[in-house]
């Protein structure tokens, strides 16, 4: 219980600190940031140009106003307006966001239910030749860039064979079918690497946890392999494969931003290209904010079962 | 006579955060220790897991910093010494470790193991390094061959033997063992021993042995010190501690320790329950709560060391038993 | 291993290595290398295909996709070998001062690594090219950034545990100064994970920048990288699915050289994977041809429980075959307290678990001997024969086994009582709730004062002591008929082991007869209070046997004789003056390599009676009256 409180606080300290740190890096870049926004193709910006800028950011004002402006604004989810159209950027964020976030779990959960059990069964064979060939693919699989993986996808499935869309995305409430379809590839290609990870994982850890004593006791009181290999083996060995994957969640975040791309999937991180094309500064800032708050709780979320998972961390 | 060294009232706290907002709690691992080492003198000091002995050995030579009290070295102040004089002094305290793999360097050779004294304080270099090296070897049982080898080819023992030579190395009047043959095999520990005992009589060590086994410390030891949960039980010379301890405690340790003669013991005090949380220790003596003599008042004062005969004190306030 | 960077080293890392090599040649070679400048357009024949002029084909701009090629590897490594570089030196310093001074310097480490963690990288990348505008300079920055965290993390933790380690503590005492041991004693025993973190961070480098470059947002076109290459050859797939293609493998290729270097770095780094692993399998198959059976001796007597004729063990490792157990034979009568008694390595604990059918997999084979059980149904059964199924059903409820380290030998993540009603379960058709009744009354009877609550307790709630009471009551559940204690007070303190002991002497005093027990021990003050028969080993074999008294009294065997010489014995007696300090008697040399061939008694090169006939042949195990045996030529001269 101390444990999960004490875990949320520090969740919301570091999301304050990300907050102000967001806030101050437009400040900390030597130069005049309204400037700095507007010199993109290296011309230099009309005056009046950077003058409307720094008023619209706000940036006249002393800075310990603008960072109270800014937290009490976040405070009444108002993320700023986009430069392009105007819009609160807060809606565009909570329209997308349940869409990357359904990308995200659908990938760890095909990441998990395809590297688990083949790491299990890689950690029991070590040495064969079941070993040797999955240990192979695996190491192959991390070496795939994400993108790769979803253009050679799209390549293959989409443009060679025709079996799927390219890209694109249908809501659940208009097809659900249309809309698995669509989800299928880009949620792969996420997971191809991301199963590769767990593969790993789950085979160091399965590889560990064999030698381990209690797994000879569990063998000792005459329990059946397959208790034993359950019960005593792949239940342990879920600890480090769950902080594995906690810490891949940032390169599993940063994969979305590419396969959103490669895929036309409308979530909150294609909608962060776009505005970084664009330099649309608020709309970056609100979805970097959202994505890095998205990051702790996921974190968050991982150490939690983390405490689940080991009872050793639940009573330290 | 003042001692070679002096320990005076010494206390190693470790704080430890308990519950979130929870007051911050401390082991208390050392809790006012005091003894005294003289010139050439072996002392024993035992107890059991948690008992607080290995701290106090690190303590002396200010391994690690403690949390109160005072150290004094042939009448210097180990701990507020500076940089300078504590470089000096450990030319003069030593210690030899218990493990035996983990106290060398993998990725040195044993002469770099053992000159390596002799550089910090720029005694020897080159060839004369290499000479005092291979003396050391020979001295501790070694050939002087071995210093180009690495300390993963040789056995627990040897390296242990090589632990020893470079603790001799800088020619210390004192040396803290602690626990040094702990790891070792039967048949391996009873030379090492015989290694350091010689070497004490022959350079005049001073010695602070720190061992769990009662059998050990008799055989090395002048004096013992029994410790247990950060205090002192008892200290006596060797043979009045062994033939009549004056401590339940001391008692309860000497009738548990196995004895290789079968049908030995006839009767054995079997000490109830487990150690006791060094976070919250019991009030007053803290081994009543297992103590067969406990009564209320043990609950009451930390009992002082009292004097039970020459060089013999007990922490006990029973002076009608044993 | 003996230095980072021997011989053996660089051959174990070979392949990987050269490959990368080889890519970092073609990137320094590039202006050499390439047939064509990278940037130069030839829009007449865009996406023109191979020909001797343009060997890979032109990209849609007609330039030459070879020489893009190879000059993308030069963006993409130098971007990444810098930043990496960067990273490292910032992340390092920062690392080792952290983790060696502690206090300030430690918490201000420590929460910077957070706080940069706590941006996905690819988020925090995009920021800054979205202030700054994309580039090379921009990449370098960001990525160095992004990356520190990792090194500083890294060294942090290997300093944090190499600082304790007793070496630099013996560094410390001799007087050394920060810098010596920090750069002398610390820094050249975490190389090792530096360099396995630095390819990884060239690799996720490489990663990063063709993502970025590949979005638009990293190196500016038209300067050649492989990430741009893919973008623009997207567009065209249909038409020129080849130009896509090239710039992936030859991102993949090069990202996966580096990840199998980082892997044979990390191999060749831990200490724990030592030896090849072919060695290991040769070895294995030799061992599996060894197997040949001999039909025992004999019947069993009906006071037998337990007997084991001519056991023979193989342990198999990389560098050979070690003889465990060689030729071992005994028996334990009903009731009967057996102790087995040697040093580390003398196959005591390796003879229990080859009864138990619980040797070490693959590793461990018997591969000759028989091993009879008199079961609780009055059946005898041959236990080598037996399949994994028919051993299952013998395993604790006919013979259950303790071990030394309470605390590892329960699993840390179920709770005791779970524990002890599936050990019930295992042979008992019992429901929940009465084997947890079950199991309560167990933990009671081995006297732990809360048994209640103690089931709904995890391991690690209890002390070690508790622990070891909880695995007596789990062996107990099914009452066997034999009990193998493998050193199951040596992890304990004396106190709690006298208790321990005690709890056993008690267990077998309450129904005379029910249980033997096969006590594993290295220490002759247990034997002397526990055993009834005594069994000594050495180097595999029983050199060794007799009743307790006798054993001590006067043993038949140099070893056993030199065994009980070593240990120190308590006088009690006002004859030991400490001036005069009595000598312990040793036993010169070490313990054989039981890998290695060997003619002759296992004990003859240690033995001050070894006569030459002593080094020809084997001695056996011969009897010397009064159902005792020695493995000794001159056993009538003790």
């Amino acid at each position: 219980m101390n444990y999960l409180i004490r875990r949320c606080l520090i969740s919301l300290g570091l999301i304050y600190v990300v907050t102000t740190l967001l806030f101050l890096a437009l400040h900390i870049v030597p130069g005049d940031p309204a400037e700095l926004l507007l010199s993109g193709g290296g011309v230099a910006p009309a005056p009046e140009t950077v003058a409307e800028l720094r008023d619209r950011l706000g940036l006249n004002d002393p800075l310990w106003k603008q960072y109270i402006d800014h937290l009490v604004r976040l405070a009444h989810g108002d993320l700023g307006t986009s430069f392009q159209d105007d819009h609160p950027v807060v809606e565009e964020v909570v329209r997308r966001l349940p869409r990357t976030l359904e990308l995200i779990l659908a990938a760890a959960v095909l990441a998990l239910a395809i590297g688990l059990p083949l790491g299990a069964l890689a950690a029991v064979r070590r040495g064969r030749a079941t070993d040797r060939i999955l240990s192979g693919f695996a190491s192959f699989n991390l070496s795939v860039p994400v993108f790769v993986t979803g253009t050679i996808l799209v390549l293959v499935f989409a443009q060679k064979l025709r079996w799927v869309p390219a890209g694109g995305y249908t809501p659940l409430a208009t097809d659900p079918l249309q809309h698995l379809v669509f989800l299928l590839m880009p949620a792969f290609a996420i997971s191809v690497g991301l199963a590769a990870v767990v593969f790993r994982m789950a085979r160091a850890a399965v590889l560990d946890t064999l030698e381990r004593d209690w797994v000879r006791t569990a063998r000792a009181k005459g329990l059946s392999p397959r208790r034993v290999v359950v019960r005593h083996v792949v239940r342990n060995a879920l600890t480090p494969v769950v902080t594995v994957l906690g810490l891949h969640m940032g390169s599993l975040l940063g994969g979305t931003v590419l396969v959103e791309y490669v895929f036309n999937w409308p979530g909150v991180s294609s909608l962060l290209v776009r505005a970084v094309e664009q330099r649309d500064y608020p709309e970056v800032l609100g979805v970097v904010l959202v994505v890095s708050f998205l990051f702790i709780l996921l974190n968050l979320v991982v150490d939690l079962l983390y405490a689940l998972l080991d009872p050793r961390v639940r009573h330290a | 006579m003042s001692p070679l060294l002096e320990v005076d009232d010494l206390v190693k706290h470790y704080p430890v955060r308990k519950g979130l907002f929870g007051a911050r709690k401390v082991v208390r691992a050392v809790d006012g220790v005091s003894f005294t080492i003289g010139k050439g003198e072996v002392v024993g000091l035992v107890g059991e897991s948690g008992s607080g002995k290995t701290t106090v050995g690190r303590a002396v030579l200010r391994l690690i910093e403690p949390t109160s009290g005072a150290v004094r070295f042939e009448g210097q102040d180990v701990l507020t010494a500076d940089p300078a004089t504590l470089r000096a002094l450990r030319r003069r305290m030593q210690i030899v470790f218990q493990d035996p793999y983990g106290s060398l360097n993998p990725r040195k050779r044993v002469e770099d193991l053992i000159g390596e004294a002799y550089d910090i304080h720029g005694i020897a270099a080159g060839s004369e390094r290499r000479d005092r090296v291979g003396e050391l070897l020979r001295l501790v049982g070694l050939p002087a061959e071995h210093m180009r080898r690495f300390p993963h080819e040789f056995s627990g023992g040897q390296r242990q033997r090589i632990g020893i030579a470079r603790a001799i190395a800088l020619d210390p009047t004192f040396i803290v063992a602690d626990e040094p043959v702990s790891a070792l095999d039967v048949s391996i520990q009873g030379q090492v021993l015989n290694l350091l005992a010689d070497l004490q009589e022959r350079l005049g060590l001073a010695m602070l042995f720190i061992s769990h086994d009662l059998s050990v410390i008799e055989y090395v030891s002048n004096r013992v010190i029994v410790m247990y949960l950060g205090r002192v039980m008892e200290i006596a010379p060797s043979r009045a501690l062994y033939s009549r301890p004056r401590h339940p405690y001391t008692e309860a340790l000497l009738s548990a320790a196995p004895v290789a003669e079968p049908g030995a013991k006839q009767k054995r005090i079997i000490l109830k329950g487990d150690l006791p949380s060094r976070t919250d220790p019991p009030s007053g003596c803290v081994f009543r709560t297992r103590c067969p003599y406990a009564i209320a008042d043990c609950a009451a004062v930390v009992p002082p060391l009292r004097s039970v005969g020459t060089d013999h004190q007990t922490a006990c306030i029973r002076e009608d038993i044993l | 291993m003996t230095s980072a960077f021997d011989l053996a080293f660089l051959r174990r890392i070979g392949w990987p290595l050269a490959a990368v090599c080889l890519i970092l040649l073609v990137a320094v070679l590039a202006p050499l290398l390439a047939p064509h400048d990278p940037i130069r357009m030839d829009v007449v024949n865009r996406l023109g295909t191979p020909n001797w002029l343009h060997p890979l084909g032109q990209d849609e701009y007609g330039r030459d996709i070879l020489s893009r090629l190879v000059y993308g590897a030069r963006v993409s490594l130098s971007v990444a070998l810098l930043s990496a570089t960067i990273a490292a030196c910032i992340g390092i310093v920062a690392g080792l001062i952290g983790g060696y001074f502690g206090g300030v310097s430690e918490l201000l480490t420590l929460r910077v690594v957070d706080i940069v963690l706590c941006f996905p990288p690819m988020l925090l990348a995009l920021l800054v090219v979205t202030m700054l505008g994309p580039g090379m300079e921009t990449l370098t920055l960001v990525l160095s950034i992004l990356f520190i965290p990792g090194f500083a993390r890294v060294t942090y933790g290997e300093v944090l545990s190499t600082k304790n380690q007793e070496y630099v503590e013996a560094t410390r005492a001799l007087g050394a100064g920060s810098a010596r041991i920090l750069f002398g004693a610390i820094l050249p025993n975490i190389v090792g994970p530096i360099l396995v973190q630095f390819s990884l961070t060239v690799a996720s480098a490489i990663v990063l920048e063709s993502g970025l470059s590949f979005l638009g947002l990293g190196v500016v076109p038209p300067a050649p990288s492989w990430g741009l290459m893919i973008r623009g050859a997207r567009g065209y797939m249909e038409q020129a699915p080849m130009g896509l293609l090239w710039p992936c493998l030859a991102l993949v290729l090069t990202i996966w050289s580096i990840n199998q270097l980082c892997d044979s770095f990390r191999d060749a780094v831990d200490p724990r994977s030592g030896g090849s692993t072919r060695g290991f399998w040769t070895n294995l198959r030799a061992v599996l041809g060894m197997s040949s059976r001999a039909a025992p001796s004999g019947a069993v007597a009906p006071e037998v429980v337990l007997a084991v004729e001519g056991l023979k063990t193989r342990i198999v490792t990389p560098t050979g075959v070690v003889r465990a157990v060689d030729d071992v034979s005994f028996q334990v009568r009903r009731g009967e307290t057996v102790a087995v008694v040697g040093e580390s390595g003398s196959g005591k604990s390796m003879t229990g678990l080859s009864i138990m059918g619980l040797l070490p997999q693959p590793a461990g084979r018997v591969i000759g001997g028989s091993v009879r059980l008199a079961t609780k149904d009055g059946r005898i059964v041959e236990l080598t024969d037996l399949d994994e199924p028919a051993l299952r059903k013998i395993r604790g409820e006919q013979v259950a086994m303790i071990f030394q380290e309470p605390m590892t030998s329960l699993n840390p993540v179920h709770k005791v009582g779970t524990q002890i009603v599936e050990a019930i379960q295992a042979h008992r058709a019992m429901d929940n709730a009465a084997a947890q009744a079950r199991a309560k009354a167990l933990l009671e009877h081995v006297g732990i004062p809360d048994p209640a609550r103690c089931l709904g307790e995890f391991p690690h709630q209890l002390s070690g002591g508790m622990r070891q009471r909880a695995m007596i009551a789990m062996a107990l559940s099914c009452e066997p008929k034999l009990l193998i204690a493998d050193e199951p007070t040596t992890a304990l303190d004396v106190t709690i082991q006298a208790q321990i002991l005690e709890l056993l002497r008690a267990l077998q005093r309450e129904h005379p007869g029910s249980m033997s027990v096969m006590f594993v021990t290295h220490n002759l003050g247990v034997v002397a209070e526990m055993a009834d028969r005594v069994l000594v080993m050495y180097a595999g074999q029983i050199v060794e046997e007799a009743d307790v008294a006798t054993i001590f009294a006067r043993p038949r065997h140099p070893y056993t004789r030199g065994l009980l010489d070593s240990v120190p014995k308590p006088s009690h007696a006002a004859d030991t003056d400490a001036s005069a300090r009595r000598r312990l008697a040793t036993i010169p040399g070490t313990v054989p390599n039981l890998a290695l061939d060997r003619v002759g008694c296992a004990f003859a090169p240690r033995c001050a009676m070894a006569l030459d006939a002593c080094r020809q042949g084997d001695p056996p195990l011969v009897d010397v009256g009064g159902g005792r045996r020695s493995r000794c030529l001159r056993w009538s001269e003790l």
